[in-house]
C-alpha cells in the first residue's frame, strides 16, 4: 500500500496542532515519524487513520481520494493502529483479543476459533511469533501485550501499520522482538510507521525519517541521507531548552524521611524502598509509569495503607496518621489525575479552591461558609497564578486543561507546607502553563521547601531535579545527583534491574 | 465553545420544548386509549388537585405534598453527597412504626409524648439509615442495593407488630390503636390539613441552607461530586458518609412521624409503602438535578400530579393509575436531559482542553 | 427436624421460586457483562408477568403468553436502551424509572384492559401445566425436582450452559464482554459499544419478561400489582454477587430458590406470615453481607 498525506491541517482552538504537512508512505519502508512531545506527529497519524478530520488537506491512498470519517473506514481501507494506550481486553484471552471485531464465524454467529488458529499459524511462522494464544491478556507483560497488538493488525491483513510510541514502555530484549517483527512485515509489503521521540530506535529500524516540531515537517529523508547528530538538532530547533537550575546550594532538614517502607500493590508488592528529601532542594523519581509511583505516593499522602516502614514529615512519624492530619503536619500534594482527584469538576472554583485549606476560620464562621471570603481567596489564586476563568463562581469543568492544573498547583502551593509532593505536574498541558509551574516548584524549593517531583517526563525530571532517583519494578535506585545525570544512564535504570538499583535487603 | 446565539430555537429552550412536546403526546396517547372526555378530564384533574369545597382538595394535596416534599428533601442530602441511598421506604417506615409504638406505649402530658415519639421515630430513621451506612463502610456491601434490600424486613416487621402484638382487634383491619387524640397534630381551622406541613417546610429551610452554606453541606457536596478529590484534600469520608446518612434517615422518621400523627393517628399495615411516597421523593429530587431550593416545588409537583388523577378519575373516569405511568416518563425524560449534567460531571474525560 | 428436606412436596417447589430469580438474573447477567448497570430487572419482570397473563387470557395459549412476555420485557429493554445509551440518562436513574414505570403501566392497563384494581384472576387464563418426565420422575429426591415443573423451569436450566456458551464462543457475547471491560478497544476496532449494549438490554428484557411469566402463568394463573414484590432485587443482587457468570449464577438462584420455598413450607408450621415472608430478603441480605466481606478481605 502506498498512502500520501497532502498538506494537513488540524487546528485546536487557537493551536495549530498541523500545519500543511505532507509525507509519503510506501510499501514495504519503515518510516518513523519524529518530535517532542507536542509537536504534531500523534495529530498527523490519527488524521491518516480517521480518528481526527482534517481543517485542510487530503489524503490519497494507492492513487485515490479518500475521506474516512471514522477509523472504521480506515479499518476497512487496511489500515491498522497500535495506540499507546492499549486497547485490549485483559479478561480475555489471546485468541479471543485478536478476533474481536472481525471475528471468523460459521452458523447461528458462532466464533470459528480453529480457523482463527489456523490463520493466525501462518503468521507466525512467516514473520517468527512466538506466543501462548490460550493465556489470559492480563497476565501478559507489556511487551507480549504489544505483540498482541500487533496481531491484530496482521489477523486483519493490515497493509499499512502505524504504532503511538511502541517502546516507551518495553524493556531493551522486548524492543528487539518487536523491532524483528517490523522488519519482517515491512520485508513482506507492508508498509510501518512508528512514532517515536527515541533517536537510538530511529537510526536501528527506520528506512525513512520525517522530524515535526511545532506543527511543521521539518524534514522527511531517507535514513541514509541524514545522521543522529542532526536529526536531533532539527528536533529541538536548535534552542536548548532554557537553564532553570542556580547553583546548587546546601540543602537543609531533612523534612521527607521513608525507611523501609513496604506498600502492597496490585500484583506487584513495593519496597522496601528509603529516601529522603531535605529542605531547600527537588528530588526527582524518574521511571516509566506503573513501576509503583503511584502505589508510593498514595502511600506517602495517606490514601493508601503501608505495610510496614516509617515515614516522617517534618520530624514527625506519620505513617498512622490518616490524609487530613498528614495534610495538617505539612503536606501538600499535586496530584497527576485532576479531572478526578485534583479538582470536583462540578464544583465551582471558589469550591475547589478552598478545599482542604488548613485553617477553616479563613473560609467559615463556625458552621457556615464565609462566601465572601472564599471568593476573594479564589481570586487571589486566580491572579497570582494568572488562570484565565470567567471567575471565583464559575465552575472547574469550563476550564482549559493548563488552568486546571494551575489552580490545582495554585491551591496546594499557597498552603505554603515544609513538603510539596507533585505527581507528573504538567501532563497534557500548554508550554506557557509548564513554564508557570516549573517555577513555582523551582520558587518553593529556592524558599526552603522540600518539592518530591515524581515525573515519568525525563526530560522534567532531570530539568528541575537536585537529585535524581529512579523507581522500577517497585523498588528505587541510588539518589543521583543531577550533575552526574545524563539521559543514557537514566534510561538503563528505567527498563532494568541493573548494579545500581538498591538490592531488596 | 461555540459562538454565543441567542436564537431561542438553537439556543437551549429548544430541547426543552421538544422534551415537553413528548411528554403531552404520551399523555395524550393515553387519554385516547382510555376514550377520556377530554374537557372533563382536565377540569376534573385542576379541581382535584388544587379545588374542591373550601379547597378541601388543595388541603389533600398539600398534605400528600407534605409526605413526598419531606421524602425528597430526605434523598437529595443523600444524592448530593453521591449515597445512593434508596432506602427512604425503610427509614420512613421504621419512624413512623417506632413513633407510633412510643406513643402508645408512654404514660404522660401528650404533648411530651408527641415530642418523644417524634424524636423516636426521627432516631429510628436514623439508625435505619446507618445501618445501611456501616455495611456499606465497613463490610463493603453496596449502598445502593444495601439500602434497598433493608425496606423489606422493617416492612414485615410492622406489618407483623400491627398484626399481632399492637393490632386493634375490634377494627378487623391491619392496623394499630389510634393514638391518644390530645397527641394529634392540630388541623388548621376549618381545614383537614395538619401542621406537620409546618415541620417540613422548616426542614425545607434548613436542608436548603444546609446545603448553600455550611462547611458540612459544601463538604458533603465535593465528595458526592468527586470522592478522589475529597479523599485526596483529607476531607473526613467516612465521617461524612455517615453523619449525611444519619440526616437523611432522621429526616425520613420525622415523615413516618408526621403521617402518623398528622394523617392517620394510627399506623396502618402499608400505609407508607403502598402510597410510593419514597419513590416519589426520588423522583422528585431528580426531576430538577438535585437543585436544593427546586425540591420542594417538585415534590409539589408530583403530589398534585397523583390528587390530580385523582380528580380526573371522580370526573371522567380515567384510572388514576395514569399518574405513575406519568411520573415514570417525565423523569426519563426530563433525567436523562438533567442527570448527565449534573451526576457525574467528571465523566466527560474529553473535555480538558489542551492537546 | 430437616426431614421436609427431603419432602417431595418441598422438593417440587423449589424450581417455582428458582426459575424466575434465574431467568431475571441470566437477563441482569447479560447486561452486567455488557457494562449496562441495569437495576431495573424488577420492572422488566413485572411487566412480563402482566403481558404473560394477556397473552395467555386472549389467545388461550400460555406458550402466546410467554411470547407476549418476552416481547413485552425486550420492549422495556428498549426503552432503558433509548434513555441510558441514546440520551445519555444515568443507568441507576433510568432503572428506577423503568420500575415506576412497570408498576404504573401495569395498573393502569389492568384496569383499562381487564377493568379491575389490584388482582385479575380467571380461568380463562392458560397456564403452563407441568411437563412430567418419564423415568425420572420416578427417581427419589432429584424426581420430584426435576420432573412435574413448567416449560419454563427447563428452558431457564437449559439457558445456563447456553449463556456460558454464549459468552465464550458467539460473537455477541464476545462483544458484549468486550463492551463491559475496555469499550475503548471496540471503538477502536470500529464497533459500536452502545449498539452491542443495546442487543445485551433487549435479551435481558425478554428474559426478565420470561421470569415474570414463570410468576404470573406457570406458579399461579393470575395478576396481582407488584406482583413481582422485590424479586427483581433479589436478581440484582444475584448478578452482583456472581458478576454476570452463568454457573454461579445458577448455584446462587437456587440457593436463594430454596430459602423462598422453604418459607413457604415453614409457614405451614405455624410461624406468622410476615416472618416467613421476610426470610428470602433476610438470606439474601445475609449473602450479600458476608460475599461482600469476604470480597474485601480478600482484596485487602
Amino acid at each position: 500500500m502506498h498512502a500520501e498525506l497532502h498538506d494537513i491541517r488540524v487546528r485546536f482552538g487557537p493551536l495549530l496542532a498541523v500545519n500543511g504537512v505532507s509525507i509519503d508512505i510506501s510499501a514495504g519502508k519503515v518510516l518513523a515519524v519524529v518530535g517532542e512531545n507536542g509537536a504534531g506527529k500523534s495529530t498527523l497519524m490519527n488524521v491518516l487513520f480517521g480518528l481526527i478530520t482534517p481543517e485542510a488537506g487530503r489524503i490519497v491512498v494507492d492513487g485515490s481520494d479518500r475521506h474516512w470519517s471514522s477509523p472504521q473506514h480506515a479499518i476497512r481501507a487496511g489500515l491498522g493502529m497500535v495506540h499507546q494506550h492499549f486497547m485490549l481486553q485483559e479478561q480475555m484471552t489471546v485468541l479471543e483479543n485478536i478476533v474481536l471485531c472481525g471475528e471468523p464465524v460459521h452458523f447461528l454467529g458462532i466464533v470459528d476459533f480453529k480457523a482463527a488458529r489456523r490463520k493466525l499459524a501462518e503468521g507466525f511462522r512467516q514473520h517468527g511469533i512466538v506466543i501462548d494464544l490460550d493465556a489470559k491478556v492480563g497476565s501478559l507483560s507489556v511487551g507480549q501485550k504489544q505483540v498482541v497488538e500487533i496481531l491484530k493488525m496482521l489477523y486483519r491483513d493490515a497493509s499499512l501499520l502505524i504504532l503511538d510510541e511502541p517502546t516507551a514502555v518495553l524493556t531493551p530484549l522486548e524492543k528487539d522482538r518487536l523491532f524483528g517483527i517490523l522488519r519482517s512485515f515491512a520485508a513482506s509489503g507492508k508498509a510501518v510507521v512508528i512514532i517515536t521521540h527515541k533517536l537510538d530506535e530511529v537510526m536501528e529500524i527506520a528506512d525513512h525519517v520525517a522530524v515535526m516540531r511545532g506543527g511543521r515537517l521539518v524534514s522527511s529523508l531517507p535514513l541514509k541521507e541524514t545522521s543522529k547528530e542532526r536529526i536531533a538538532r532539527e528536533i529541538v530547533g536548535g534552542e536548548l531548552p532554557p537553564p532553570l537550575k542556580p547553583a546548587a546550594r546546601q540543602p537543609g532538614e531533612v523534612v521527607l524521611g521513608v525507611t523501609d517502607l513496604r506498600i502492597a500493590g496490585h500484583g506487584m508488592d513495593i519496597g522496601p524502598v528509603s529516601f529522603e528529601v531535605r529542605a531547600g532542594e527537588i528530588v526527582g523519581i524518574a521511571g516509566v509509569s506503573g513501576n509503583g509511583q503511584s502505589e508510593l505516593i498514595q502511600a506517602l499522602t495517606g490514601l493508601r495503607r503501608t505495610s510496614s516502614g516509617a515515614i516522617s514529615i517534618a520530624g514527625k512519624r506519620v505513617e498512622s496518621l490518616d490524609v487530613h492530619e498528614r495534610r495538617q503536619v505539612g503536606l501538600s500534594y499535586i496530584p497527576e489525575d485532576r479531572q478526578r482527584v485534583g479538582l470536583a469538576l462540578g464544583a465551582t472554583v471558589a469550591e475547589n479552591a478552598n478545599a482542604g485549606r488548613n485553617d477553616p476560620r479563613s473560609f467559615a464562621r463556625g458552621w457556615f461558609l464565609d462566601r465572601a471570603a472564599m471568593a476573594r481567596y479564589a481570586r487571589g489564586l486566580i491572579e497570582r497564578y494568572r488562570i484565565k476563568v470567567h471567575g471565583p463562581g464559575a465552575l472547574a469543568s469550563t476550564m482549559s486543561g493548563g488552568n486546571k492544573q494551575k489552580l490545582v498547583v495554585g491551591r496546594e502551593l499557597s498552603r505554603g507546607t515544609p513538603l510539596v509532593i507533585a505527581e507528573n505536574p504538567t501532563w497534557g498541558v500548554d508550554i506557557g502553563a509548564i513554564e508557570l509551574i516549573h517555577a513555582e516548584l523551582m520558587r518553593m524549593r529556592d524558599s526552603g521547601h522540600a518539592v518530591l517531583l515524581i515525573s515519568t517526563e525525563l526530560e522534567e525530571v532531570l530539568r528541575l531535579s537536585d537529585r535524581i532517583l529512579v523507581m522500577y519494578s517497585g523498588s528505587l535506585s541510588n539518589p543521583i545527583p543531577a550533575a552526574e545525570a545524563d539521559r543514557n544512564r537514566l534510561g538503563t535504570l528505567m527498563t532494568s534491574r541493573s548494579a545500581e538499583a538498591r538490592s531488596a535487603a | 465553545m461555540s459562538a454565543p446565539s441567542r436564537n431561542w430555537l438553537s439556543g437551549d429552550l429548544l430541547p426543552w420544548i421538544v422534551t415537553l412536546a413528548w411528554i403531552l403526546a404520551i399523555f395524550l396517547a393515553l387519554m385516547i386509549l382510555v376514550k377520556a372526555p377530554f374537557g372533563t378530564a382536565i377540569q376534573g384533574f385542576f379541581d382535584g388537585a388544587f379545588g374542591g369545597r373550601r379547597f378541601a382538595y388543595l388541603m389533600a394535596t398539600l398534605s400528600r405534598a407534605t409526605l413526598i416534599v419531606g421524602m425528597a428533601l430526605s434523598v437529595m442530602l443523600s444524592f448530593r453527597a453521591g449515597l445512593f441511598n434508596i432506602g427512604g421506604e425503610g427509614q420512613l417506615v421504621a419512624g413512623g412504626l417506632v413513633s407510633a409504638l412510643v406513643a402508645l406505649a408512654m404514660p404522660g402530658p401528650p404533648l411530651l409524648v408527641l415530642a418523644v415519639s417524634i424524636l423516636a421515630g426521627m432516631v429510628a430513621g436514623m439508625a435505619w439509615a446507618l445501618l445501611a451506612g456501616v455495611l456499606y463502610l465497613y463490610v463493603g456491601v453496596p449502598l445502593l442495593v444495601g439500602s434497598l434490600l433493608l425496606n423489606f424486613p422493617i416492612r414485615y416487621v410492622a406489618s407483623y407488630l400491627v398484626a399481632h402484638p399492637f393490632r386493634d382487634v375490634p377494627s378487623g383491619m391491619l392496623q394499630s390503636n389510634l393514638m391518644p387524640d390530645q397527641t394529634w397534630l392540630p388541623y388548621f381551622p376549618g381545614t383537614r390539613l395538619d401542621i406537620g406541613i409546618l415541620f417540613i417546610v422548616a426542614t425545607s429551610i434548613i436542608t436548603i441552607v444546609y446545603s448553600y452554606r455550611t462547611v458540612h453541606g459544601y463538604h458533603a457536596r465535593l465528595n458526592g461530586l468527586a470522592p478522589d478529590f475529597a479523599r485526596a484534600v483529607g476531607l473526613p469520608v467516612a465521617r461524612l458518609t455517615l453523619q449525611t446518612l444519619a440526616m437523611s434517615g432522621a429526616i425520613a422518621g420525622l415523615v413516618g412521624a408526621i403521617a402518623v400523627f398528622g394523617i392517620h393517628h394510627r399506623y396502618v399495615d402499608g400505609m407508607l409503602v403502598q402510597p410510593l411516597y419514597a419513590w416519589t421523593g426520588i423522583i422528585a429530587v431528580l426531576l430538577v438535578g438535585m437543585i436544593p431550593w427546586l425540591v420542594p416545588f417538585s415534590g409539589f409537583f408530583f403530589a398534585a400530579l397523583q390528587t390530580g388523577a385523582a380528580g380526573m378519575e371522580r370526573a371522567a373516569q380515567v384510572p388514576k393509575e395514569i399518574a405513575l405511568v406519568m411520573q415514570a416518563v417525565i423523569i426519563l425524560f426530563v433525567a436523562s436531559r438533567v442527570s448527565v449534567a449534573l451526576m457525574s460531571p467528571s465523566r466527560d474525560k474529553g473535555s480538558d482542553g489542551d492537546v | 427436624m430437616f426431614d421436609f428436606l427431603l419432602d417431595p412436596s418441598f422438593l417440587a417447589s423449589v424450581p417455582r421460586f428458582v426459575t424466575p430469580l434465574l431467568l431475571a438474573g441470566l437477563g441482569g447477567a447479560i447486561c452486567e457483562r455488557a457494562g449496562v448497570f441495569n437495576i431495573g430487572l424488577e420492572g422488566m419482570m413485572l411487566t412480563g408477568a402482566f403481558a404473560a397473563v394477556v397473552g395467555a387470557y386472549f389467545a388461550g395459549s400460555p406458550y402466546i403468553g410467554a411470547l407476549a412476555a418476552a416481547l413485552a420485557g425486550a420492549a422495556m429493554g428498549l426503552v432503558f436502551a433509548e434513555f441510558n445509551l441514546r440520551r445519555g440518562g444515568d443507568s441507576i436513574v433510568v432503572s428506577i424509572a423503568i420500575n415506576l414505570l412497570a408498576a404504573g403501566i401495569t395498573a393502569f392497563l389492568l384496569r383499562v384492559i381487564f377493568k379491575v384494581t389490584g388482582t385479575f384472576n380467571s380461568p380463562d387464563i392458560a397456564g403452563f401445566a407441568p411437563i412430567q418426565l418419564p423415568l425420572v420422575k420416578d427417581v427419589p429426591v432429584i424426581g420430584p425436582i426435576l420432573s412435574g415443573q413448567s416449560l419454563l423451569f427447563y428452558l431457564s436450566v437449559l439457558a445456563v450452559p447456553v449463556l456460558h456458551f454464549f459468552f465464550a464462543r458467539h460473537r455477541l457475547g464476545l462483544r458484549i464482554r468486550a463492551a463491559g471491560e475496555n469499550p475503548a478497544g471496540l471503538t477502536a476496532g470500529g464497533v459500536n459499544p452502545n449498539q452491542v449494549r443495546l442487543m445485551a438490554l433487549i435479551l435481558c428484557g425478554a428474559l426478565c419478561g420470561l421470569a415474570g411469566a414463570q410468576l404470573s402463568i406457570a406458579n399461579v394463573k393470575l395478576f396481582v400489582e407488584n406482583m413481582s414484590a422485590g424479586r427483581g432485587w433479589i436478581a440484582v443482587v444475584a448478578v452482583l454477587l456472581t458478576r454476570g457468570r452463568p454457573w454461579p449464577l445458577l448455584f446462587i438462584t437456587v440457593l436463594f430458590g430454596m430459602v423462598d420455598s422453604l418459607s413457604f413450607r415453614v409457614q405451614g408450621l405455624g410461624m406468622p406470615q410476615q416472618f416467613t415472608d421476610m426470610m428470602p430478603y433476610l438470606a439474601t441480605l445475609a449473602v450479600l453481607t458476608l460475599l461482600s466481606w469476604w470480597y474485601r478481605k480478600r482484596q485487602a
